[in-house]
């Protein structure tokens, strides 16, 4: 009885233990308020984390309910009143400690219906845009995690593994959050630095976007938003549209939402609804810890990152190279390599020691013998490709003065197989006026680090001559002093023969310019030449004749003989100018005035001019204007352009033809002739192609004149311009640089 | 003659100007030169007997044109000789047409200039011999009456006496007196003396 006496209290100790305990351990309550059904991804991913989390944070002290609000599929107000009035019949007597909204749709609907629900229990919500955020304004003790989409970094991802890509398509349905993301979705492409030719697919039935997305070209980005409705009425789940779309399209897809990937999409800037449960859920446990929610401001986007999924990436080709630095790559199987790294390394290494231990003596042995055959062989290559293209390698000592050389040198020197290949030997063949040009080149590359270039002439015995091209350059030893110098000998006699060909015939086609337009004077120079020639006959005539009388004039007959050796003089000369104009000599350099070679080129043409009725005038610089050039070309120059401008002025009145040369110096170091004529100037047809070879104005022209004019001016630095005359007429120029002016007594 | 034959020399080259005026001179010719046609075409005088030297190219005026302008001045029958540097026929043809003396080519020989010059002073001679005899006949002819001028023409188109008076409608008697007082006037004695005056004259049509 005792022991029952006793085990009684015990009992009601206990009990009274267990219930304090239980009153003291009762759970805290928490409803998951989900927008949409229970197989919507984003929120049961969410809710999932959630549940997780706060079961880890405050173990044993939690009970969680789940209401599936279904507010998607049933748009209704009457149903959203339903189901408030539902809610509130259930969870009425017991309140829960707190709510948890999931999805967007969700606040709203607790905001809306709380006074009549739950007034005082506070609630964290999920999934909410800054817009919805904005827009709800929900009370202080209502907090939670605010989402905010980055789309232009979905679309900056997209642009960075599709760099060809031109278009761009955007999804997205007809429900009330999918035109929230239309708008978002404008505003971002409007606001986008590459301009892309955008189409949106809103507002479509599902069929008719399914038949587009799967009818575009590669080269274009999609972009799925949420469609949780088309423009028929039909609720869709996104993440499963966005798998759909992302399997019939002919385009990588991308979207703004963690569930979109692992179904086809390729990625995005996401925030893991995983991260947003979490982070929503350690709120909840803050708050149910006894923390005031109004302490506890709402939190934007935790951790948002590039997504992207290692299939769908495969899929479309896409390199993980262009994937901006952080993205977080998903789904990627890892290799061997990857997972048992450690060990591989491990194993190559053991191996690889081993073998290079059992190698390293066989190496230590063959080695010398290799590389010497190498070495041999690498020699014989380049010395056979040398001798190949016609080019002999050489090199010279500074100290020992020995030379060495490849067999092709032989040939190029024309040295004999019997004897040595030695400096002296090399030299023997040199044409005796390059040795020391030679010898100068190789000697000056030992004191400068360019490379020299040297052209001599060559002297085989019984040959003809060849010319060598010597390039040399010096080798510093590894005191940086200059040891060594080497470099090629190239046979470069055809090039220098086709040089000089050209060279040639240019100056063959100049002087048969000057002889063609000589031959047109031929006429007015033999009248030239008789002026002088006539006054000698005369004179001399006459003085036979005073001679002959009985008192001669002696006066008058020295007067006749000076006359005669005046006159000679005027003949020679005008055929001394003739000779200089038809001789074939290279050019001279020689310094030149400029005014008097127009007036003995006026003079040359003083017939001619008279034969043509032409008139001209002299208006020439005060001072000498010197210039340094050839003074047969400069007066074939000169020579020409007086014979266009009287060419020019074969149909113009008698008493209008008239050139006027005019010379003037300018400050600027050039001088320039200028040739005006009153002819008929030049056709804006012509005037582009004047300075063309074999194009002429005229009925016999050959076209070469004017080509060659210009080819000469160029040669002396200047430059021969033809332009129309103010007033008719055409204005020949010839623009040469003066020499520096002469130093002035003045 | 009171004038001496002088040759105008014209050569724009003063060279050969002087040496051409020094050989002629030489010649005991009376030279006056001129460097240009215009200075040649303001001095000249039909008046003087002489002759022209011409250069052909000469700037301004060459010199088959100023053959044209000395023939084209009324009264002259300058002779011409040419000189040129550049003999080339067309202008050679073109200069005998127009009545040159000769076209001679530059270096000029003196016995060839010479014999142009002989040439030409010889021409010049004859036609002021010429023009001499012209203006003495015509003289006369204003002597004559309209009659005696109307006997004059048949008697030089070959017509007898008796068909002259049956021409006129008068008698032979008074064409015989017409006629002797004519041939008086005219200081002609046969029929052939006054032919040849009517040729020179011109009168036979």
């Amino acid at each position: 009885m005792i022991r029952t006496q006793i085990t009684t209290p015990w009992s009601l100790a206990l009990l009274a233990l267990l219930s304090l305990e239980a009153r003291a351990a009762e759970p805290k309550r928490v409803l998951m308020l989900h927008a949409y059904n229970y197989t919507f991804p984003a929120t049961s991913t969410i809710a999932d984390a959630a549940r997780k989390r706060l079961l880890e944070r405050l173990p044993n002290m939690i009970e969680i309910d789940a209401e599936f609000l279904d507010l998607a599929r049933n748009a209704d107000a009457s149903h959203e009143a339903r189901a408030a009035t539902f809610i509130r019949d259930k969870y009425g007597k017991y309140p829960p400690d707190l709510v948890m909204t999931l999805g967007s749709a969700a606040l709203p609907f607790l905001v809306k219906h709380r006074d009549t629900l739950f007034p005082n229990t506070p609630a964290v919500f999920t999934s909410i845009s800054p817009q919805t955020y904005a827009a709800v304004r929900p009370p202080p003790d209502v907090t939670g995690i605010v989402t905010d989409f980055d789309l232009a970094k979905t679309l900056s991802l997209a642009e960075q593994l599709q760099p060809e890509a031109r278009r761009l398509v955007i999804v997205a349905g007809s429900a009330e959050i999918d035109r929230r993301w239309q708008a978002i979705a404008r505003k971002m492409v409007e606001g986008h630095q590459r301009k892309f030719e955008t189409t949106y697919l809103f507002e479509l039935p599902y069929s008719e976007l399914a038949a587009k997305l799967s009818s575009l070209s590669r080269d274009t980005i999609v972009i799925v938003l949420t469609v949780l409705a088309d423009s028929e009425g039909k609720a869709f789940v996104p993440a499963a549209v966005a798998g759909d779309l992302s399997a019939l399209s002919a385009a990588p897809v991308y979207g703004p939402y963690d569930t979109f990937i692992g179904r086809g999409a390729v990625g995005g800037f996401i925030e893991t609804f995983e991260s947003v449960g979490i982070a929503a859920a350690d709120m909840a446990t803050e708050i149910l810890e006894g923390k005031a929610p109004s302490a506890i401001p709402p939190r934007t986007t935790p951790s948002q990152h590039y997504r992207v999924d290692y299939q769908a990436m495969q899929r479309w080709g896409l390199k993980e190279g262009n994937l901006p630095p952080g993205t977080v790559v998903m789904f990627k199987q890892p290799t061997i390599w990857d997972e048992h790294r450690g060990a591989v390394l491990a194993g190559l290494f053991v191996v690889g020691m081993q073998g290079v231990l059992l190698s390293a003596l066989l190496i230590q042995r063959r080695r010398r013998a290799r590389f010497e055959n190498l070495l041999l062989a690498s020699e014989e290559r380049m010395t056979f490709a040398a001798a190949a293209t016609g080019i002999a390698l050489w090199q010279l000592d500074r100290d020992t003065n020995n030379l060495w050389v490849t067999e092709h040198c032989r040939k190029l020197f024309g040295i004999g197989k019997d004897v040595p290949v030695t400096r002296e030997a090399l030299l023997a063949n040199v044409h005796p006026d390059d040795v020391e040009i030679a010898s100068r080149a190789i000697q000056r590359s030992f004191d400068t680090e360019q490379a020299s270039v040297t052209d001599v002439r060559i002297v085989p015995p019984d040959n003809e001559v060849r010319w060598i091209r010597i390039r040399a350059r010096r080798n510093s030893g590894d005191n940086g002093r200059p040891e060594k110098v080497s470099g090629i000998f190239i046979d470069v006699t055809d090039q220098k023969l086709a040089e000089a060909e050209t060279a040639l015939q240019r100056r063959e086609i100049a002087h048969l310019m000057r002889v063609s337009v000589l031959g047109e004077l031929s006429g007015s120079i033999a009248h030239e030449i008789n002026q002088p020639l006539t006054a000698i006959l005369s004179n001399a005539q006459a003085a036979l004749r005073l001679l002959g009388k009985k008192s001669p004039d002696l006066e008058d007959v020295r007067d006749a003989l000076e006359e005669i050796v005046h006159e000679d003089n005027r003949a020679g000369e005008i055929i001394h100018r003739l000779r200089y104009l038809l001789k074939k000599e290279e050019r001279k350099l020689e310094s030149v005035n400029i005014n008097d070679l127009v007036r003995s080129t006026a003079a040359l043409l003083h017939n001619e001019l008279i034969a043509r009725a032409t008139g001209v005038g002299l208006d020439l610089e005060n001072r000498p204007l010197l210039v340094t050039g050839d003074p047969v070309q400069l007066q074939q120059v000169l020579l020409n352009l007086l014979m266009n401008a009287m060419d020019a002025m074969a149909s113009t009145p008698l008493a209008r033809r008239h050139i006027l040369i005019s010379t003037r110096g300018a400050e600027s170091g050039l001088m320039e002739v200028l040739v005006k004529d009153q002819g008929a100037g030049i056709r804006p047809l012509e005037s582009g192609r004047l300075f063309e070879p074999f194009f002429t104005t005229k009925d016999h022209g050959l076209g070469l004149g004017l080509t060659i004019c210009s080819t000469i001016a160029q040669a002396h630095g200047g430059r021969l311009t033809l332009v129309n005359r103010e007033g008719g007429g055409a204005i020949a120029g010839f623009s040469l640089p003066t020499q520096a002016p002469a130093v002035d007594a003045a | 003659m009171t004038e001496k034959f002088t040759i105008y020399l014209v050569d724009d080259d003063p060279g050969v100007l002087k040496a051409l005026s020094r050989l002629l001179r030489a010649r005991d010719y009376e030279v006056k030169p001129y460097s240009s046609p215009q200075l040649f075409l303001a001095e000249h005088d039909v008046a003087v007997p002489g002759c022209a030297v011409l250069d052909v190219a000469m700037p301004g005026l060459d010199g088959l044109e100023l053959q044209r302008v000395l023939t084209a001045s009324a009264g002259s029958h300058r002779p011409v000789v040419f000189i040129t540097g550049k003999g080339d026929i067309p202008t050679s043809v073109r200069a005998m047409k127009a009545g040159a003396i000769d076209f001679l080519t530059k270096p000029v020989n003196d016995t060839d200039l010479f014999e142009a010059i002989s040439h030409a002073e010889a021409s010049d001679a004859q036609s002021r011999r010429l023009q001499l005899e012209l203006e003495s006949i015509q003289a006369k002819m204003e002597t004559l009456t309209p009659r005696e001028r109307e006997v004059l023409l048949h008697v030089v188109a070959g017509r007898l006496n008796k068909q002259i008076a049956g021409d006129l409608g008068t008698v032979e008697k008074t064409i015989k007196v017409h006629r002797s007082r004519m041939m008086e006037k005219l200081g002609v004695r046969t029929v052939a003396d006054l032919v040849r005056m009517a040729g020179v004259l011109n009168l036979s049509k």
